[in-house]
This record gives structure tokens, C-alpha cells and sequence, in this order.
């Protein structure tokens, strides 16, 4: 059976965060239910659809921004008190909007992650995690890096309690009371986690992830140890992760996933047979889905999911058809219904237009006297930079409430800045005349009408470090612009990983000097990305990280006074040696600096470029035929009379074609990292060899491994 | 929501832009398109059994209802239509960058096959003004030339630059088609027979122009633009990322009024309203769309909207329904309307949030640089803008310079300048480092052309810590002639071309079109006619002087003969003068062109010598052949040896020679070019009618081959003394 949804419009409320929209439960199975939502302003809004009118229940007044939005109640019965976290306070609403809670949690940051069951209440705020039971405070923990998303499985099913954290170092940390029972590792920075249909699933153990780079999993979390069950890879790069839910939309009996992404995907999973997810599926709205449940609001009887979106839109893709099959009186009077209430839209308009123009002639004439300022209107930008490894670029995304007029982005280090298809914004580069100014890149992206989001992909060159600055315009009056600023890392294209190859054989630099230990982690987070800017608990710390181009890896084990860095690549211990002398000669630090280089390594990373090498000069080889190939065909009628492998490429022009479109300028970039390879190593020596690079290069034109090498040691 | 009521998948790649419909036998619409290598293939979906023979085409081995036509050159234009209205059929034009080829496909013979030395870039098939009958007109480099059925040259005149475009469209609604020329200096020219009625300047190069009905035309441009124009007036435009290939007008939702069909480079077709450039319909292709055409090409007498893309899907779409009137995009639009007015309320809502707020800063505190963070400065923030010349340094090119500055101790962040055709991109961007910031920022603009540019300006004001910054929005015109500074008479040489004309216009309106159109300095004042001003161009330097006397007789003395035409068009239309009589005299660039003639003569006859030795050695390597093959069968196997080595030879030489002959032809087109511009530039000194006289008088001349009287002509502006 195909999914047919369409696609309804309730109502708008101000900006909302991840999970702040939640539907109350009905008094009876397929009846409306109320939605109830929290957004930046601090409003927690209850409305229900009555003839495709939204009816307010309750709205509280404006405060401060609501983080997350949960459902309560005693266990066993329907969910049905609101709690709402707003910077460290927890405030409780019945479904009548009556505040029956206001708990200050004196936690230092605001709280991102809330889970309640029970009287248990799980908060997660910037790196700790806090455990209250009727409001008092149970268990305590410290994060390693910032906790995304808290969820415990149902206590009085498994009964012990085993809060679940999703920590941005790719963890998910299974707690028991204030300690790791133990760590899961998952394939992205986990954004979301959700009990798997809603209670655990069959084992009340089952636990859903969503990652920021897209991926989407199912983890059983037993008492001793994790059990993987299945992971969706996010194979048309689609967004990250924001939200998840299961509802039976389908009408199997068996609960679907419903996925929300912040391109603004929203996606239904069914279960198969084996319960194995299958796309049943997809519709795009054009910003992020931040919430998403299924439910019942617009008319009952009808199933559908409701999402709430980033600038605050709450709709439903409802099962309900567009057109209803019933006589042509139902149709007139839905026509009505709207003409009604567009009639409605547009005196409210009208009215606030005038309202406006006061105000605006207001603002004109203070800004005539000398006395009075301007201040520029505070709007909030939703922003994401992050490293996606299929590729080895970072992709930016910026969203904002209303629609964006303009986006310049400025860098003062070298880098591409890719065309992304999705973007209908025009991009213009400009000339950086003087250096001077420091700007290697001056781009302005000037947005059709109505885009509230750009996305951007920039490829940066390992061992080039500054800041990425965007300066963002939106369409609104007084015109204004924010500057975000983005750090390109000198490793910028390193990823943390939990587990390395330790039989490869490596280069170390070693560090030691009278450093302390969060001076050390300062300049380890200055280098690498992915690295918590606390300095962990304890006396040292070890983190891998994997490089994504060319999958060499990093092992970095430092404490008060010492560090050790180990790569099987030498080019990233040249780098982390410039820059960690620079930063200490800048701090005034005296820093001893020891290396110890492999002569293998060099050999062995190498091989390591060769197969991705070879693939690349062999397809760029199959791709220049593919025109010529045509047509012969085209001439000859057939492909009889070519060779088999020719013959093949015929057949494969589609997909290499596609495949040489995805990967812009990847030759160019091994070269450039072969070259570099081959410079410092040679550096280490304490040779100059910038004069054979040409020599190089040639080898490099007609490439062959083996010749390669023997380059490489002969030079 | 339409949907396509055909979709075919032709295994042939199609070319951009050379696609086109014809009843080749009179009564079956026939897909025509050119391929790769060269060749035209010809899709005839009503017909299976029926198949031309005949040495120019052979059935496609690919698919059965395909014939291919082979061109053996790449194909530049194509089209089709009535060429010769006794035939009662449609005859397919194809051009490449040598020749023009009229071919009838149903008889399977050329109509006729003509050299043309500027090559097609465009072809349009139709009737021409006056001219009775059809023609078909080519552009080439500079040029356009017009033929009849039996390839007669009927129709010939130049254009500014090399021809991208041609479309035929009733212009001045008189009945009669006007010719719509868009070329690579960015310039529609609309040509009334060869005479120039309008020029519209673009932004840049015009790829495509199409008719939409009355004066209405839609273009496209080379960097993505597509919009439409009434008569000179632009109605809308709008600009994506991605390339407009092919624009075509059809009423696809019935209701009596052509949109706007473009087909983009991304593979996404859309219709736009020819009023207000709103997308009443879109689909995607998998591939860049190679053309948009119509017909009737299911054969039930209702035309169709058929759109290809280049790996050769074919999709045709009927014309909406009377039912769905204007409504092609969703069945939802009360939705949308509903979205978009909720959206415009939440807009009103934050903007009157951000007047709220600003009411409380007011109240809280003085101004100070800690308020920078939040973004406050003071109310009475404004902006100063001033445009100046300047003579540059040693580091520095001259230029003409914007100098922004703020009124306090507020600085400027950033400069967001958007402007068309004067940058690389359409904006510039100036961000000084953080540690040069400050109240004043001087920006050097040096406009590639003389024409007068819109910019405008976005100015992030701030303070030097702060994350939100005040956009300052506004926009100044940079003056036509803005690379050029005022200098004192006499400091410089007099140079030797001058244009002299007389208008009678009082001294002080000539001060005012001054002032418009040079960046003056401010305290110049100019006395009464009789006066001379100077100028320096500030690209090299070369002297401009401008002079007037009470008889209302201008000078201009420069050696720049373009200068002088921008000057006199210009001055023409800001005074409104119709018809504009100039003597004029440019030595050095007389001499120049004299030059170009003389090689464009042995160019010619360099390119005739090769064609006969070209022919000489065919006739050798056919004897050579013989002979080798004779030496063969008598298995002279040492002679037969002999031969194929001299075969080989001659094969070296014939290919060093095609190498001479291509380099040779790129030489002499070069030439034409600039004979052609020079032709050009001489009309554009004159204005109305003495400009299109010029234009057929120097024509003339080179026709004769006479040099003397083609300087004359651009001299006086006539022929006879």
C-alpha cells in the first residue's frame, strides 16, 4: 500500500528547539488531540482544531526560551502533565494550562535534554547529567563531552534504572545511578534517542538514535552489554537526525518510525517481517522538522503526523484526502471554511501593516535626535557546521526564522566553496584585492524569495587554519545582519573514533614541558575537531581520531606536562609540530618538542592512497572515453565490435559519470596530500625539497606505485 | 497539476539550443536535432515504414523511427519552417560555423548550400519587414545576412558583436516583424530591415530571445537571467544559479495569454506569467534541457509543449484545461495563500518586536562601545557616500573611487556592493581586517565599459566587537563616463581624431548632460559657450577634450572612436536628437583598419591557394591509391610499398596543410571582425538615418573593394563628395 498524506497548515508559533511539541492524549482511541507546543519566546501554547480553526486551550506569557517540552503522569495512567524545561527551571502545566510545578534546578547551564517517567526526572544540561525523584537530587554525573539527548528505558519494566545519554563524542553512555555501566559506540554524533515503539519494544530494552550526519539506529541497551540490531546509512544525504516517533500510520498494526531531519525531510519507516526498517515515506518541507508525532488533530478519524518546524509551524501530513469523494456541498463548504479564514488573515493584516507604519515612522523620526539609539533586532539563527565523511568537506547550514535577503561569507584561510544542488541562492565571488585584509574568500549568496535556508559545502586543506565568518541579512525591517563565526582547525579533516589499528606503524611527537593539563587540552581542542572544550575529568586523557580523506589515524595521550601524538601519517605530525610550537612561543611556554619518525609509515600510507589512487585515475580514464565511446555507437549501431571492458563502461556511463560528479577536484587533492607526504618527511630530515615537487609531479601524471616509492626513497 | 501526455527516451544525445519542429512533408511534425559528430537526427514518430535513402542520411542503427543527417561539421543553429511557400512544406535550416545548409528533407535535396565567412551562430526562419518573402536570416560575427529560397543574400547589415541570438518579433506594432538581435557585448539591438530602432543594454551576453506576442519579447542571458520586455521596457527579470538554455512561449494554461517557457540548464523546466514572472507551472528532467519547441506531435490537432533534455528525453504537455484556468502549480492554492499570509503576519509581528524593543534600549542607557555586542548605536547614525576620481600611485591603477563614511565613531564592517557588469560576479564585497576597521572606507571601482551602473550598496555598521551589525541600505549611479578626470586644457597633446557635429542645444543644457554623465569635481564651474573641457581616461591615459561653440558646433578630439560613438549616443539621447550628421576623422585607427583590409585580401587568396592544392592532392592520393592497389594484385610488393610510404607522406602534408588552412581561417575571421566592428563604429558615430546611410554606404564599398571610398564614407558619412 502506497502512503498518501497531505499536507495541512495549523497554525505558527515563535522558533522553536528540538522536542518542544508534544500531543496530549485522547479521551478516545482516534479522537482530535491537543497539540502543545514551547517556543523561543517562552510560550507554551495549547490549541486544538475545531472546523479547521486552531482554538487555543491555554498560552502562557512570554519568558525565556522553552529548551524541551515532555509529557508526565503517574506510571499506568495516560500521560498528561506538561513540563517544560526553560534555562535551569523545570515548570509543570495540567492539560487546563495550571502551573502545578515550578522546580529551579540550580544546574549552572541551561537544560538541552529532559526525560521524565515516572516522579523520576532525567535532565541532561551542557556536559552533566542530573537524576531527581520527586524533586530531589539523586545521582549526579559528568559528561566527557556535551549530552544531546537523555532517555532511560521503562524502570518498572526492566526494573533497574538505566538512563541512556547521547554524548556528542559518538557515545551513547548507559548510566547505573552516578556511574558508566558502559559506553555504546554509534557511527555519528548522536542528536536524538527514542524508546523503540515508544516503550522499549518488545524487550522494553530497545532504544532508537539519530545522528547529526543522518544516520538512524536501533540499540537493545541489556544490563551488561549493547546489542546492535540494525542502522539505516544515510545514502541520499539527507540531513541530521532531529527528532523521532512511533506511530502506526500505515494501518499494519505494527508502529512505524517517524523521522524528522533538519533539511526538513520528514520520513515513515515500516517495519518488515524482520524487523527491518523500509522507506515507505518521504515528503520535504522546506525548514527544519524539530518535533514530530503521530496522533489525531485535524479531524478525527483521520490519522496523521504532526511537526512542528524550526520557524515554528505546526502541520500534519494527514492520511484525511484532499478532496473528499462526498457531494459537492461538503467541498463548497471547506472552500468556505478557507475563504473565511483567508478573509480573517487579511484584516489581521492589514491592521498590523498599519500598526507597522506608526511604528516605523516612529523609528524614522528617533532616529533625528541626537540623544536616542538604535538597537539592532535580535533574531535567531540555527546554524550547523559540520565535517561529512563520505566526501571529506564540511557542510554548513544556516537557517533562520524569516527569509534570508543575503549570506556573505567571508574566510581568511584558503578554501573551496562548493556548489550544493539543493541551493536556488545566486552566489557571486569576490575579488580579495589586497592581502592585507586578510580575506582568501569573499562569496555573497543573495536567496530567492522565501528561502529561510542555505546550505553550503566548503573544502578545506589540512594544515590551513583561521576562522570562516558569515555574515547573515534576513528580510525583515530594520534591516540587520549577524556574524557567525566558524573555526577551520588545522586538522580539520580528523574525526574522532573510539578504536584504532595499533599494528601500524607510527610517528611520534612528543611534547613536554612546564604545561598544564588545561593548557594542553586547550591546544589539542585548537588542533582537532570533535574535541570537548572542558578538560576532562582526571589526571590525562587519550583520543583517536581518524583522518576522513585518507583514513590514517591519530592517537593523542596527553596529561599535565606531557603529550604524546602518534600517526602513521607523517604529514599530520609536521602539522600538529608547527602548530603546537606556535601556540606555545605565542603563551610564552618553553616546550621541548621530540620526534621519532618511522621510515615505514611513509611506505605504508602510501599504499594506503594507493587504492584510492588508482580508483580515481582510473574512473577520471573511463569517464574521458565515455563521450568518444557514444559515438561510435551512435555510428555503428552496435557495441559488438568493441572490447568487453569498453562494452562495460558503455553500460556503466550513468553511474561513473554520477560517481566522477560527486567527488570534485579528489585527484587534485590526493596529489596535493602525496606532495605534502613527500615534503615532510623530507622536513623531519631537515632537507628542503620544494625544488623536486615538479619532479613529483610528473611520477604523479603517469602513475605507478611501485615508481612511486622508489621515488620516495631515492629523493 | 499537468502532466506530460508523452515522454520518449531517444538514444541520442541532443545539443543545447538545436531543436526544432517541422512538417517536413507538409503535414507530420517531425522532431529535428543535432547530435554529436556532427550530425542532424530527424524523429519521425508517425511513419514507421517510410525512410529517406540517399547519401546524405541513413537510418539510425539505434532506433528504427530516427534518421540521421550527416553534416560532417559541428553543427552550430538549426532550425526549421516555411522557406519557399510553393513547396507547401517545411525546409530544414542548418548552419555551422562555414556554411548554410537548406535542405528539404522529403525530397531528400539541398535547397541550397552557401558559404557564409562569419559563420552562423544563430538562425531565425520568417518574414522580414518589407521583404516579401521568407528568409533565413543568419548571425554570425558581427553580421547578419538574410537568404531567400534560392540562397540569394537579400538581407545584410552589421551588429555591434558577435550574434548570439535572433528572434522576429513585431516591435513597433506595425505589422511587421522586427529583427531582435542579442550579441556578446551584452547589447538587444532591434534592427527595422537594417536600420537600428532600439538598443537595450543587458548585463550580459544574450543567449536566447523569443517572441511572446505584440512588442512582448522574453530573453535570457548567459549568467542565468531571464525575463521579458515590452517594446525598451523590462517588464520583470529574474535571476537564478543555474543557466537559461532555451525560452519559448506557449499558453499553457489556456487562458488566451503566452508565458514564458524556460528550460534550464539543471534539467527544470518552469513557466513563468508574462506579467509578473510568477511560476504558474514547473517540472524536472533528469538531465540539462537541450530545447523547448511546439507541435503537434501526437497527430489530434492540438498543439503540444515539447521539451527535450540532451541525453534525449522528449516530453510533450496539452495546454491546461479551461476548468483549471491559472491554476497548474496545486490543488491547494488556498493553502499556499493562507502560508504566505500567516508568513507575512509573523514578519509584521517580529518587525513590530524589533521597534518594541528598540522603544526599551532607548530608555535604558547612553550610548557607549559596550553596547556594540547587542548592536545599538546611535539613532542619528548616518551614512555619507561620495564618488570622486582618482589619479592613482605607484601601487595603484587610477580608478574611480566610492568613499563611504559614517557620521560618529560607529564603524563599517563590511561593504556588500551589488552591481551588474562592471565586477566579476554581480557584487563586490570589501571586509577590512579587524584591525583596520574603521568610520571610512574607500572602495576603487573601474567600470570595464562606458556605461552608467545602479550600485547598490549594503553597509554593515557596527562597532568593533559587535555580532550584529545595522545593514545600511542604499543605492548611487556611477556616471557613464566615470573613468575619465577633468584636466586643465592644454596639459595634455591634442590627439589627432575628432568627430565634429552641431545641435542646437543652449551651452548650459551641454553643462548638465557634463555633469550627469562625468564625475565632476565639485567646485568646477563651467563659463559660457564658448568652452573646452579635458579629460584623461583613466584606463591609459589617453586625452579627451570636448568643445563648444556658440553656434551650438561640438568637437570631441579623441583617438578612441568608440568613446566618440558612446558620447554622441549618449548626447543624442539625452537631447533627444533623432537624426545626427558627424564628421569625423580617427587616423590612427584609418590606418589600422587599412591594414586589417589588406590582409583580409591576402587571407582570401592565401585560402584560395590552399583549396586548390587541397584538390590538386585528392586527385593524387586517388592515383596513388590505384596504383599502390595495382602493385598489389601484381604483388610488386616492394612498389606497392613505395606508394602506400608516399600515401602516408602526402597524408602528412594534407594534414599540416588543414592545420595552415584552420589557422588561416581563424586569422581572416578575426579580420572580418574587425572590419565589420569598424563598420559598426562608423554607424555609431551618426545617429537615425545618417547612421543606417553610413552603415549601406560603407557596405557598398566593400563590396567594390573600394578602400578609398569606404574611408570617406566613414569620414563624411556619404559616399558621393
Amino acid at each position: 500500500m502506497d502512503l498518501h498524506l497531505h499536507r495541512a497548515d495549523y497554525l505558527q508559533v515563535g522558533v522553536t528547539s528540538q522536542k518542544t511539541m508534544k500531543l496530549l492524549p485522547a479521551a478516545r482511541p482516534r479522537a482530535t488531540q491537543k497539540v502543545v507546543i514551547g517556543d523561543h519566546d517562552g510560550v507554551v501554547l495549547c490549541f486544538g482544531m475545531k472546523k479547521g480553526e486552531a482554538v487555543a486551550v491555554f498560552k502562557t506569557l512570554r519568558g525565556r526560551p522553552v529548551a524541551r517540552l515532555e509529557l508526565g503522569g503517574v506510571l499506568n495512567a495516560p500521560r498528561e502533565k506538561i513540563f517544560v524545561a526553560t534555562g535551569s527551571e523545570i515548570r509543570g502545566f495540567t492539560k487546563r494550562g495550571k502551573q502545578f510545578l515550578s522546580f529551579e534546578t540550580n544546574l549552572t547551564e541551561s537544560i538541552k535534554a529532559m526525560h521524565i517517567s515516572g516522579s523520576d526526572l532525567f535532565l541532561g544540561a551542557g556536559y552533566t547529567y542530573s537524576h531527581y525523584c520527586d524533586c530531589r537530587d539523586q545521582h549526579y554525573y559528568l559528561s566527557g563531552d556535551k549530552i544531546s539527548d537523555v532517555v532511560c528505558p521503562p524502570g518498572d519494566r526492566l526494573a533497574r534504572v538505566t538512563p541512556v545519554l547521547a554524548c556528542r563524542d559518538r557515545l551513547l553512555r548507559v548510566l547505573q545511578g552516578s556511574d558508566v555501566l558502559y559506553e555504546v559506540e554509534v557511527p555519528g554524533p548522536p542528536a536524538v534517542l527514542a524508546l523503540h515503539q515508544g516503550d522499549g519494544g518488545d524487550s522494553g530494552e530497545d532504544l532508537l538514535f539519530g545522528t547529526s550526519d543522518g544516520r538512524l539506529g536501533l540499540t537493545q541497551i541489556t544490563a551488561s552489554k549493547p546489542v546492535h540490531k540494525w542502522e539505516v546509512r544515510n545514502e541520499k544525504k539527507r540531513g541530521g537526525v532531529l527528532c523521532i516517533d512511533s506511530f502506526d500510520i500505515v494501518g499494519d498494526g505494527v508502529k512505524d518510525l517517524l523521522v524528522g531531519r533538519d533539511d526538513g525531510t520528514v520520513e515513515v519507516y515500516a517495519l518488515d517481517g524482520a524487523s527491518q526498517p523500509v522507506l515507505r515515506f518521504e515528503q520535504a518541507l522546506s525548514e527544519s522538522v524539530t518535533s514530530i508525532q503521530g496522533g489525531c488533530v485535524g479531524k478525527d478519524g483521520y490519522d496523521e503526523i504532526v511537526v512542528s518546524t524550526y520557524s515554528g509551524w505546526v502541520s500534519g501530513l494527514t492520511t484525511e484526502p484532499a478532496h473528499r469523494e462526498s457531494g459537492p456541498g461538503e467541498e463548497l463548504r471547506l472552500s468556505q471554511e478557507m475563504q473565511s479564514k483567508i478573509s480573517s488573515l487579511r484584516s489581521e493584516l492589514e491592521h498590523l501593516q498599519l500598526k507597522v507604519l506608526q511604528e516605523r515612522d516612529r523609528y524614522q523620526q528617533s532616529s533625528q535626535s541626537g540623544r536616542a539609539q538604535s538597537a539592532v533586532p535580535a533574531f535567531s539563527i540555527n546554524d550547523k557546521f559540520t565535517l561529512s565523511k563520505d566526501d571529506a568537506s564540511y557542510s554548513l547550514l544556516l537557517e533562520v526564522q524569516t527569509a534570508i535577503d543575503n549570506v556573505l561569507i567571508q574566510s581568511d584561510v584558503p578554501i573551496d566553496l562548493l556548489d550544493v544542488d539543493k541551493n536556488s541562492a545566486v552566489v557571486s565571488f569576490s575579488s580579495c584585492d589586497s592581502e592585507s585584509n586578510d580575506n582568501f574568500l569573499l562569496a555573497t549568496y543573495r536567496c530567492q524569495a522565501n528561502t529561510t535556508r542555505l546550505e553550503l559545502k566548503v573544502r578545506s586543506i589540512e594544515g590551513q587554519y583561521g576562522t570562516l565568518q558569515a555574515y547573515v541579512t534576513p528580510r525583515i525591517q530594520p534591516k540587520t545582519c549577524q556574524v557567525r563565526q566558524y573555526l577551520i582547525k588545522p586538522l580539520s579533516l580528523h574525526q574522532r573514533t573510539h578504536c584504532i589499528d595499533h599494528d601500524r606503524p607510527v610517528n611520534t611527537l612528543t611534547l613536554t614541558g612546564q604545561f598544564s593539563f588545561a593548557e594542553v587540552h586547550s591546544w589539542v581542542a585548537f588542533c582537532l575537531p570533535e574535541v570537548p572544550e572542558k578538560p576532562p575529568a582526571g589526571e590525562g586523557v587519550t583520543f583517536y581520531f581518524q583522518n576522513t580523506f585518507l583514513d590514517t589515524q591519530l592517537e593523542s595521550t596527553y596529561r599535565k606536562g606531557e603529550g604524546v601524538f602518534k600517526s602513521d601519517n607523517i604529514s599530520t605530525i609536521s602539522i600538529l609540530k608547527d602548530v603546537l610550537s606556535k601556540e606555545a612561543t605565542k603563551k610564552k611556554i618553553n616546550l621541548n618538542i621530540s620526534y621519532e619518525i618511522n621510515e615505514v609509515s611513509v611506505k605504508h600510507t602510501l599504499e594506503l592512497i594507493h587504492p584510492k589512487l588508482e580508483y580515481q585515475l582510473l574512473l577520471a580514464k573511463k569517464v574521458q572515453l565515455i563521450d568518444a565511446l557514444k559515438e561510435l555507437q551512435v555510428h555503428e549501431g552496435n557495441t559488438n565490435f568493441l572490447i568487453p571492458e569498453y562494452r562495460r563502461i558503455l553500460e556503466e556511463a550513468d553511474h561513473l559519470q554520477e560517481e566522477y560528479k560527486k567527488q570534485p577536484a579528489h585527484l587534485e587533492r590526493l596529489y596535493g596530500m602525496i606532495t605534502d607526504l613527500f615534503i615532510d618527511k623530507f622536513k623531519f630530515k631537515g632537507t628542503n625539497v620544494k625544488t623536486k615537487v615538479p619532479l613529483l609531479l610528473e611520477i604523479l601524471d603517469s602513475y605507478d606505485q611501485s615508481a612511486l616509492i622508489a621515488f620516495f626513497d631515492a629523493a | 497539476m499537468l502532466l506530460p501526455v508523452f515522454t520518449l527516451k531517444l538514444r541520442h544525445k541532443i545539443n543545447p539550443r538545436m531543436v526544432a519542429v517541422g512538417r517536413y512533408d507538409g503535414t507530420h511534425p517531425c522532431l529535428a536535432a543535432a547530435t554529436q559528430a556532427g550530425k542532424v537526427f530527424i524523429h519521425n514518430p508517425h511513419t514507421r515504414s517510410q525512410h529517406f535513402r540517399a547519401p546524405r542520411v541513413l537510418q539510425s542503427p539505434l532506433e528504427s523511427d530516427v534518421s540521421l543527417l550527416n553534416i560532417n561539421q559541428a553543427v552550430s543553429c538549426l532550425t526549421a519552417g516555411v522557406l519557399n511557400p510553393e513547396l507547401g512544406y517545411d525546409t530544414l535550416l542548418v548552419g555551422t560555423q562555414t556554411n548554410l545548409l537548406a535542405y528539404d528533407v522529403y525530397n531528400n535535396s539541398d535547397l541550397f548550400y552557401r558559404e557564409v565567412a562569419d559563420g552562423a551562430n544563430a538562425v531565425v526562419l520568417g518574414t522580414l519587414g518589407d521583404i516579401s518573402s521568407p528568409l533565413a536570416i543568419i548571425g554570425g560575427n558581427c553580421v547578419l545576412q538574410g537568404f531567400d529560397r534560392e540562397g540569394n543574400d537579400l538581407f545584410w547589415t552589421v551588429t555591434g558583436d558577435n550574434v548570439h541570438s535572433l528572434a522576429l518579433c513585431d516591435f513597433d506594432s506595425d505589422g511587421k516583424k522586427e529583427l531582435l538581435v542579442g550579441s556578446e557585448d551584452f547589447d538587444i539591438r532591434v534592427f527595422k530591415e537594417d536600420e537600428i530602432v532600439a538598443e537595450m543594454t543587458e548585463t550580459e551576453i544574450i543567449t536566447s530571445l523569443c517572441p511572446m506576442y505584440g512588442s512582448r519579447f522574453g530573453y535570457a542571458l548567459s549568467n542565468g537571467t531571464v525575463g521579458v520586455y515590452d517594446k525598451t521596457a523590462r517588464y520583470w527579470r529574474i535571476k537564478s544559479k543555474n543557466h537559461a538554455v532555451s525560452i519559448h512561449a506557449f499558453d499553457l494554461d489556456a487562458d488566451g495569454v503566452c508565458e514564458l517557457i524556460t528550460g534550464w540548464s539543471n534539467g527544470k523546466v518552469d513557466a513563468r506569467s508574462d506579467r509578473t514572472g510568477e511560476v504558474i507551472f514547473k517540472d524536472n528532467f533528469s538531465a540539462a534541457i537541450a530545447g523547448v519547441v511546439e507541435g503537434d506531435y501526437c497527430g489530434d490537432g492540438c498543439v503540444q509543449l515539447i521539451c527535450c533534455s540532451v541525453d534525449g528525453e522528449i516530453r510533450g504537455y496539452l495546454p491546461g484545461l479551461d476548468e483549471m484556468r491559472g491554476n497548474l502549480v496545486d490543488t491547494s492554492v488556498e493553502q499556499d495563500l493562507i502560508r504566505e499570509l500567516s508568513q507575512k503576519k509573523q514578519n509584521l509581528l517580529l518587525e513590530l518586536r524589533n521597534y518594541e524593543d528598540n522603544a526599551k534600549v532607548e530608555v535604558s542607557s547612553p550610548p557607549s562601545e559596550a553596547d556594540g555586542q547587542r548592536g545599538v548605536i546611535p539613532a542619528n547614525t548616518k551614512l555619507h557616500t561620495a564618488l570622486s576620481v582618482n589619479l592613482g600611485s605607484e601601487t595603484q591603477a587610477a580608478h574611480a573611487e566610492l568613499c563611504i563614511s559614517t557620521s560618529n565613531d560607529t564603524i563599517i564592517r563590511a561593504v556588500l556592493i551589488f552591481a551588474e557588469g562592471i565586477f566579476l560576479g554581480e557584487s563586490h564585497v570589501v571586509h577590512p581586517s579587524p584591525h583596520s576597521l574603521s568610520s571610512s572606507i574607500r572602495i576603487p571601482i573601474t567600470p570595464p565599459k562606458d556605461v552608467p551602473v545602479d550600485l547598490h550598496l549594503k553597509t554593515f555598521v557596527g562597532y568593533r566587537s559587535s555580532t550584529q551589525f545595522h545593514v545600511f541600505e542604499l543605492t548611487r549611479q556611477l556616471p557613464r563616463f566615470s573613468m575619465y578626470a577633468l584636466t586643465s586644457p592644454g596639459s595634455a597633446g591634442q590627439p589627432l581624431g575628432y568627430v565634429n557635429f552641431t545641435i542646437a542645444e543652449r551651452a548650459q543644457r551641454v553643462v548638465i548632460w557634463l555633469n550627469q554623465n562625468f564625475l565632476l569635481p565639485e567646485d568646477t564651474s563651467i563659463q559660457h559657450a564658448p568652452f573646452q573641457v579635458c579629460f584623461t581616461s583613466l584606463r591609459n591615459g589617453s586625452p579627451l577634450s570636448i568643445k563648444i561653440k556658440p553656434s551650438g558646433e561640438i568637437t570631441v578630439n579623441t583617438d578612441d572612436i568608440d568613446l566618440a560613438g558612446d558620447i554622441i549616443q549618449s548626447m543624442a539621447s539625452f537631447f533627444a536628437v533623432e537624426d545626427l550628421q558627424v564628421e569625423a576623422d580617427f587616423p590612427a585607427y584609418f590606418e589600422e583598419l587599412r591594414k586589417v583590409l589588406v590582409k583580409v585580401d591576402e587571407y582570401h587568396s592565401v585560402h584560395q591557394k590552399l583549396s586548390a592544392d587541397m584538390a590538386d592532392n585528392s586527385n593524387l592520393i586517388r592515383s596513388l591509391l590505384v596504383r599502390a592497389e595495382d602493385a598489389r594484385l601484381m604483388k610488386d610488393m616492394k612498389a606497392m610499398k613505395n606508394r602506400y610510404m608516399e600515401l602516408y607522406d602526402l597524408n602528412k602534408d594534407l594534414l599540416n596543410g588543414y592545420k595552415i588552412r584552420c589557422n588561416n581561417h581563424t586569422e581572416l575571421l578575426g579580420n572580418l571582425k574587425a572590419v565589420n566592428q569598424a563598420i559598426q563604429r562608423a554607424g555609431r558615430l551618426r545617429v537615425g538615418k545618417p547612421k543606417s546611410q553610413v552603415i549601406a554606404a560603407c557596405r557598398d564599398a566593400i563590396r567594390s573593394n573600394s578602400i578609398s571610398t569606404l574611408f570617406r564614407v566613414m569620414r563624411v558619412g556619404t559616399a558621393s563628395s
